[in-house]
């Protein structure tokens, strides 16, 4: 039975993250530290102790999931714990700055752990949600089934374009060659189709965009009325039904692919604006005691 | 120009195949990018990765990738291409083939055999997204943070020549990225330099730092500064702070000790000024005759609020009749008078001029003794001076000395004054004056405002209470006029001036006039019009070696 990480041992960690909160906040509403809320007061360091010894081990987690061996906890345990206290960072880290904020090293090492943090709980969002869209964009089969559809009407293409002019034989090759469905992950979170094809037009070849296999299909129409032999234009005919059924075929691929970036994008944000943050998490603790 | 384009692949059965593509344009592109003329499927080429093109009638093959691609074994980035050469670009094989009539340039394009082997590519329509590489993102990112908020600024702590030239660029980093909160104005002005408090890393500021500047006698006694014990200057003083607050103004400061004193101190317990404070004792200025008959000044603390609370300072004084409405007689006529007419700030506006007979009294209140003679007056302040004034004044008439008093000479013409005439005329001025003094002392001048009472000294039968107004009632407190905007609220809000009619009111509020605006420390409980304050709002730090408050 699949199991949320959000419930995890019924939500044990989302039941710690609000204790903790809990207990951060009526500390700094019970407290009268005789000065501006501050990092600086007794209880301004111990928030930020915890703060920072939190943010260690949020860290922590991309070792830990690497640990294949390691019987500490279960990776789903952690995961749900990482979530949950995480999420709670950002109440302990306000707290502890007593809400104080400026152009300065401080804030920067706020702003980074926010971007972290709203980093981390768009991926909760997208883990929750886009699987099931995955599997209702395919209709069931997974990708290499629909991958095996593609390639099946590729070989079917290329063995029909060989009963026709080198051309056609182009048209197939290249058409197959030059299929693009977003080569970086920007592209493929834009959903564009960057495919081209080479067109023989009057006795020169040109390489044209073939977005949805549109160009193509047009060029065989045109060949086809064109054509003065029925049984050639036939032809055309079954290589046109062809390329209409890849052009069906590869609208959920596009999709597939688009949806998995989603699902792999907030990483790119979360991961190296982890290693920002501690780096200014250290620059903050050090440039406090510099000048204490 | 015409190109022929041959293109050569393996089939299934290991043999080779072959097709020739005619292309007549200028140049011939090739790249990762679906729209180049000549597609590689090869990751490791660039989107554009080179070109063949037409220079002076020959072909090149040009790149802008740095690394070049390989003609006949070697990088070039440009090279002119003639039969025979080979050019490897990316992991495809381009061969220069004599050029069939009808064509100006031939060759031969395939996957090196390498490539060929791999072409098993199952992830063609689904390859891994190109991104860049997480980790190589993360160590530039943590270096490029270390590296302008850490190393730069702290470069600077090494090297003092360096900060400057840090501090005075606007691109370099410098330490006051450091900085928790804005400097206090105060210090400011004292440079922008850390180091001047901050003496050493990762030591606190000491407080030899603060001395350098500041003289603390306020607080201790003497040059030392030894007796804050464990506290530091920095424990009060806080700097870096928002809001700034050089001066801790907390209510625990004072009233963790005076909510509960011991005791066996005299001093009343204070821990709140709106819910937890005594009613105001003033400092009045109370005259003691002694031994010898002459008048002390003794500072005695009274409370306020007692009716038997009195403003002793023998000075008669109405000022309800001064502030009447329908005016005050003056010198020219009918005058309205406000209180700004004698209560005049200090500079600076904390506190009031001391009020002084002869410049806010004697406009109005002359010292005139003789209506015949309006310019002559007599001094203020020494009674006997008075007398002797007087006196001279009617012996100069009879005499003569005087030019402006004529008529009534005791000297005939032509006859020098015997000594006879001379007492006689000494004896009647002594009589005209002692009449004219008791007119000014018992009915018409001096008695007005102070007062007089007869004695048994022939030669100055009048006892004048001496005066000393009180200037300070509340000499502890730090309380300012200036800060009480008295040019937006008139000083009737505070003293009952208008219907005093005796010197003896002390006109000073009690603490629920102040009330009205100054509330509690603590925000719930004071109404709107209620600013929250704490004891340093208007008492002074002290220390127990400084001396505790009468």
């Amino acid at each position: 039975m699949h199991q949320s990480i959000l419930a995890f041992r019924k939500h044990r960690y989302l039941w710690l993250a609000l204790l903790v909160t809990a207990l951060c906040v009526t500390a700094y509403w019970i407290d009268d530290p005789q000065e501006p809320a501050n990092g600086g007061t007794v209880l301004g360091y111990t928030l930020g102790t915890l703060g920072a010894l939190l943010i260690l081990w949020l860290a922590w987690y991309g070792v830990r999931k690497r640990r294949y061996a390691s019987t500490a906890g279960t990776v789903q345990g952690w995961l749900s714990a990482h979530v949950y206290l995480g999420a709670a960072l950002p109440v302990i880290v306000l707290l502890h700055s007593g809400f104080q904020f400026g152009y300065n090293v401080h804030t920067l090492a706020f702003v980074l752990m926010s971007l972290v943090v709203a980093s981390g709980l768009f991926g909760v969002y997208v883990y929750l949600k886009y699987p099931q869209r995955l599997s209702e964009n395919r209709g069931g089969a997974n990708r290499s089934a629909l991958i095996d559809e593609l390639e099946d009407v590729d070989e079917r293409s290329k063995r029909i374009a060989s009963k026709l002019p080198p051309e056609f034989q182009e048209l197939v090759s290249s058409g197959i060659g030059r299929l693009q469905l977003g080569e970086s992950m920007w592209q493929r979170l834009r959903g564009r189709d960057l495919s081209q094809v080479l067109l023989k037009r009057g006795n020169d070849y040109a390489v044209v965009a073939n977005p949805g296999q549109e160009a193509a299909l047009d060029w065989l129409a045109d060949q086809q009325a064109k054509c003065r032999e029925p049984a050639t234009a036939a032809v055309i005919g079954e290589l046109s039904a062809l390329l209409r059924n890849k052009r069906r075929l590869l609208k959920p691929l596009a999709e597939d692919l688009r949806l998995q970036a989603l699902l792999e994008v907030w990483l790119c944000a979360h991961i190296p604006l982890t290693a920002a943050l501690l780096a200014a998490l250290l620059v903050h603790i050090l440039s406090v005691f510099v000048y204490w | 120009m015409k190109f022929l384009i041959r293109f050569i692949s393996r089939n299934a059965a290991g043999g080779t195949e072959q097709h020739d593509r005619l292309v007549n344009a200028p140049i011939i592109t090739m790249g990762r990018a679906t729209d180049r003329m000549l597609h590689l499927r090869d990751r490791r080429a660039r989107l554009e990765h080179a070109q063949l093109e037409e220079q002076n009638g020959k072909v090149h093959i040009t790149t802008a990738a740095l690394a070049g691609v390989e003609v006949n074994g070697r990088s070039q980035r440009d090279a002119r291409l003639v039969v025979g050469d080979v050019v490897e670009v990316g992991s495809n094989i381009l061969r220069v083939i004599e050029a069939p009539p009808g064509t100006d340039f031939a060759f031969t394009f395939e996957l090196s055999a390498e490539a060929e082997r791999d072409t098993d590519t199952p992830d063609h329509y689904a390859p891994e997204a190109k991104r860049f590489s997480l980790r190589s993102l993360s160590w530039i990112l943590a270096a490029a943070v270390l590296l302008l908020a850490l190393v730069v600024p702290g470069l600077g702590i090494v090297n003092p020549q360096f900060a400057a030239v840090a501090r005075g660029s606007k691109l370099l980093p410098d330490d006051t990225w450091w900085l928790a909160g804005p400097l206090h104005t105060a210090h400011t002005a004292a440079g922008a330099d850390c180091q001047n408090c901050h003496v050493a890393a990762f030591e606190r500021v000491p407080d030899e730092a603060c001395v350098d500047c500041h003289e603390v006698n306020r607080h201790v006694a003497g040059d030392t500064h030894e007796v804050l014990g464990e506290r530091r200057c920095a424990s009060c003083h806080l700097e870096h702070n928002e809001p700034p607050e050089l001066v801790k103004r907390h209510q625990g400061l004072c009233a963790d000790c005076h909510r509960n004193l011991p005791g066996d101190v005299l001093l009343e317990n204070a821990g709140d000024f709106l819910l937890d404070h005594p009613g105001f004792k003033v400092s009045l200025l109370q005259p003691q005759v002694n031994a010898s008959g002459e008048t002390e000044w003794v500072l005695q603390h009274r409370l306020l609020a007692d009716a038997q609370t009195a403003d002793r300072s023998n000075l008669k004084f109405n000022h309800a009749a001064h502030l009447d409405e329908a005016g005050i007689l003056a010198a020219e006529g009918r005058r309205v008078i406000d209180c700004a007419e004698c209560h005049q700030p200090e500079p600076g506006g904390a506190r009031m001029r001391p009020i002084r007979m002869d410049q806010n009294c004697a406009g109005c209140h002359s010292l005139n003794f003789d209506p015949d003679d309006p310019r002559r007056t007599v001094p203020h302040g020494d009674p006997d001076a008075v007398m002797q004034v007087l006196v001279e004044y009617y012996s100069a008439r009879l005499l003569g000395d005087d030019p402006d008093a004529g008529e009534q000479r005791v000297r005939r013409p032509g006859r020098a004054l015997t000594r006879a005439d001379r007492d006689r005329a000494a004896a009647e001025a002594r009589v005209q004056a002692m009449q004219v003094a008791e007119d000014l002392f018992e009915r018409r001048v001096c008695v007005n405002c102070h007062e007089v009472t007869r004695n048994d000294d022939a030669e100055m039968p009048w006892t004048v209470l001496p005066v000393k107004l009180t200037e300070r009632f509340f000499p502890h407190s730090n309380f300012t006029h200036a800060a009480h905007d008295t040019a937006a609220s008139a000083c009737d809000s505070c003293h009952d001036a208008s219907v005093s009619e005796s010197s003896a009111d002390v006109l000073i509020p009690a603490i629920e006039s102040c009330r009205d605006c100054h509330g509690s420390a603590v925000l719930r409980h004071n109404n709107a019009s209620q600013t929250p304050s704490t004891c340093i709002m208007c008492h002074s730090f002290h220390f127990e070696a400084k001396g505790t408050y009468p």
